[in-house]
């Protein structure tokens, strides 16, 4: 095993390679003589616009949820709408029901405090592991109760009205393969997860990022409908490597 | 670099153009993606999309021409999310990064998400060659990786093979029997790679953007593979050219619009994927160690040409090989290298060499509809022309690609057509021919009713005359016209 300083020397040093791109683009080292504009906001003006972008949420709510349900539906999504806690547990029983999977994974977000999942499925039989690391279940007994799994649940960090996409950040307790390994995903999105645009997106991840000193977080991920594939003759196939079936719980 | 086979390209094109099976999975193409694009533009509104693509040649615009400048920004952010960022002057500097990282870090099993990169750096082999097992992921990939093939389109890599051919290859190399369902065969492939990505320790993936402002590589997929090599091994490595940076977060918006609605028509990818280094102590999973290279491999040449500066703002969404009507014909073998259609006409010369690559820039009717479809704007029908006129002008006889009876006769019509006396004089010896030509009996196959020539004796013209009718000299031309005061009955 070599330590990180041993690679520091692969390929070309940087400051080799950047006076060729200079060279090829025939000038020697200034900076662009307009910085681009997107990179001189500062964390307020940034923060303003975020004010700005959660106030018209607020406005535009219902309309909002209805979009999301639409587009959802659109990119392969399972939508469904529950209007109590009590329906919201009761789709994810049927789906439960109807997969025929033994073992179920869930993510541990704040969204199952108020949709109690666990006790449901452990009366209709299930076994269900929240995948958390602790002493108890380290990394690679997580992973395997992953792979056994036929189904994953995970809430939601932002629910996307323009795509129909789920957004899922990385963090204590939000592993990136229960959403990706087991055949079927279910997610539950709360109202206040939801975001009109890819712009809003964007630039909250961006105020996040600077506000924390320059920490973006490992991953980000949007989910829009099942994996698929037309790689064979442009037939498209669903649940090529990642679920087949997935369902979006909407909470309102 | 894979074989090059570029300078075949005429042949190529002739076995393309006979092979039926081809014509079908073509066929397939432009009835397909180019469809659903239309489809989404439309939704979009004409207006909204092209306010789209002019935004987005503005970015990309702007950061080529600061391209020193936004790499070095990278870097320090890449370095500060605990990642590490490899620049790599060609092919040779990039593979031998991937090999002594796999070397140093004792890798067995790599998994690999679609790169168009790693295909232009033939990496494969050499990490094959080490003794590491690498496996393609991406269904396409995986088809053509046990066919020993390579790509033929940007997006849909095996597009060329029928589903009997997909049978029979994974019945042979798989040891299971013939089955030409599709869903079984994907089923078989999910199977087969499940278990490669969970005992992989590294994972290679290309990249669709790198954003300069926050580190971040951004994946755009629909299988998921890209996803699993992303975060199941504990090795990744990013590997893509050094013209995908782009400069911040929210630059993203626009690019995930024209991306995958210009590729496939899809309003989004299944996926989209952006990692920004290793995985966090408080995470619960995602690789320990994460690595980008960016590699030069001949774009600094594109770079340094003011005329084909532009051909880096592509991002690979295949749009113009769906429409172009040379691809359609020929399929993206032909074009012999990594990158077919319109655009790797333009990028293949620039990375192989001209000399390799004379024939690409002609490969097109300059028709403008890559130009038209292109999410970025991007005149490719303009640097094919500016190609052209490298090969022409060339004072190195192989770069040259038209033969000598071709520019023989292109410097005769510039001197006909400069002087007018010179070109009434060649107006009347032409229509002297044609007289001749009706009384000796010998010559009249060469024409069809006196008004069109099918045959002509003389290369360029008989080459050109292959396949197209030729109009015969007019009785009296439109100068001889005029000074009658237009009144001729004849035409």
């Amino acid at each position: 095993m070599t330590t990180p300083e041993s690679d520091e020397l692969l390929g070309t040093p940087k400051a080799e390679f950047l006076r060729s791109v200079r060279d090829a683009l025939g000038r020697g080292d200034v900076p662009p003589a307009e910085l681009y504009p997107r990179l001189t906001d500062t964390v307020p003006e940034l923060e303003e616009q975020a004010t700005q972008i959660r106030k018209r949420l607020e406005e535009n709510l219902p309309a909002l949820l209805d979009k999301l349900a639409e587009m959802a539906a659109l990119g392969g999504w399972n939508v469904h709408r529950a209007t109590g806690v009590e329906e919201a547990i009761g789709y994810i029983e049927s789906v439960v029901r109807e997969s025929e999977a033994t073992n179920v994974v869930r993510s541990a977000q704040d969204v199952f405090d108020a949709v109690p999942v666990d006790a449901a499925l452990a009366n209709m039989g299930l076994k269900v592991t929240t995948v958390l690391r602790d002493e108890a279940n380290p990394r690679e007994a997580l992973r395997e109760e992953i792979r056994r799994s036929g189904i994953g649940i995970t809430g939601a960090d932002y629910a996307l009205a323009e795509t129909g996409s789920l957004i899922i950040l990385p963090r204590k307790g939000l592993s990136r393969l229960v959403s990706l390994v087991p055949p079927v995903h279910i997610a539950l999105v709360r109202p206040e997860d939801i975001l009109e645009s890819m712009d809003d997106l964007f630039l909250l991840r961006r105020l996040e990022y600077h506000q924390r000193g320059g920490e973006m977080g490992s991953y980000l991920n949007f989910i829009t409908g099942p994996s698929r594939t037309a790689d064979i003759e442009m037939t498209i196939v669903e649940g090529v490597h990642g679920p087949k079936e997935v369902h979006m719980v909407i909470l309102g | 670099m894979p074989e090059i086979k570029t300078q075949d390209f005429s042949a190529a094109s002739v076995a393309a153009m006979a092979d039926p099976k081809l014509r079908r999975a073509l066929d397939r193409v432009a009835s397909g993606f180019e469809v659903a694009r239309l489809a989404r533009v439309a939704e979009a509104t004409p207006e909204v999309w092209d306010a789209w693509r002019q935004e987005a040649r503005d970015i990309k615009a702007h950061t080529i021409e600061h391209l020193d400048y936004y790499l070095d920004l990278l870097h320090t952010n890449v370095t500060a999310a605990g990642g590490r960022l490899h620049f790599a002057k060609d092919a040779d500097e990039a593979n031998e990064i991937v090999a002594h990282i796999a070397r140093t870090r004792n890798v067995k099993v790599a998994t690999k998400s679609k790169s168009m990169v790693s295909e232009e750096l033939a990496l494969n082999p050499v990490l094959e060659a080490m003794g590491v097992e690498v496996w393609e992921t991406d269904l396409g990939e995986y088809i053509i990786q046990l066919a020993e093939e390579t790509p033929s389109h940007l997006v849909a890599p095996a597009l060329h093979k029928s589903k009997e051919d997909v049978a029979e290859l994974f019945s042979e190399k798989l040891g299971i029997p013939y089955d030409e369902d599709i869903y079984h065969m994907a089923a078989t492939a999910r199977e087969v790679l499940r278990d490669k990505f969970m005992e992989a320790d590294l994972g290679i993936s290309g990249a669709n953007f790198v954003v300069a402002e926050t580190g971040t590589l951004v994946i755009i997929t629909n299988e998921g593979n890209g996803r699993l090599c992303t975060s199941a091994p504990r090795i990744h490595i990013g590997i893509t050219g050094m013209e995908k940076v782009i400069p911040s977060m929210q630059d993203l918006s626009i690019f995930l619009r024209l991306l995958p609605q210009s590729a496939t028509g899809q309003r989004i990818t299944s996926y989209v994927s952006m990692i920004t280094g290793p995985r966090r102590s408080e995470d619960e999973d995602g690789p320990e160690e994460f690595h980008l290279i960016l590699v030069d491999n001949g774009r600094s040449k594109m770079l340094a040409d003011p005329a084909l500066r532009e051909a880096l703002y592509c991002i690979r969404c295949g749009a113009c090989l769906n429409i172009c009507p040379v691809y359609a014909r020929v399929g993206g073998h032909a074009y012999g290298w990594v990158y077919p259609g319109p655009i790797g006409a333009v990028v293949s010369p620039m990375l192989v060499g001209l000399k390799k690559a004379k024939e690409l820039p002609q490969a097109s009717s300059l028709c403008g509809a890559c130009r038209e479809v292109c999410p970025i704007k991007i005149d490719i029908p303009r640097m094919l022309l500016d190609l052209r006129k490298k090969t022409a002008e060339s004072p190195d006889p192989s770069v040259r690609s038209a033969p000598a009876s071709e520019r023989a006769f292109a410097r005769v019509y510039a001197k006909l057509m400069s002087s007018p006396a010179l070109l009434r004089m060649a107006t009347r010896f032409g229509r002297f021919l044609q007289k001749v030509e009706r009384v000796i009996p010998f010559f009249s196959p060469m024409t069809k009713d006196g008004k069109w020539i099918r045959n002509a004796p003389v290369p360029p013209l008989s080459k050109w005359t292959r396949s197209r009718d030729l109009p015969t000299l007019p009785k009296q031309t439109f100068h001889e016209l005029w000074e009658k005061g237009l009144s001729s009955d004849d035409s």
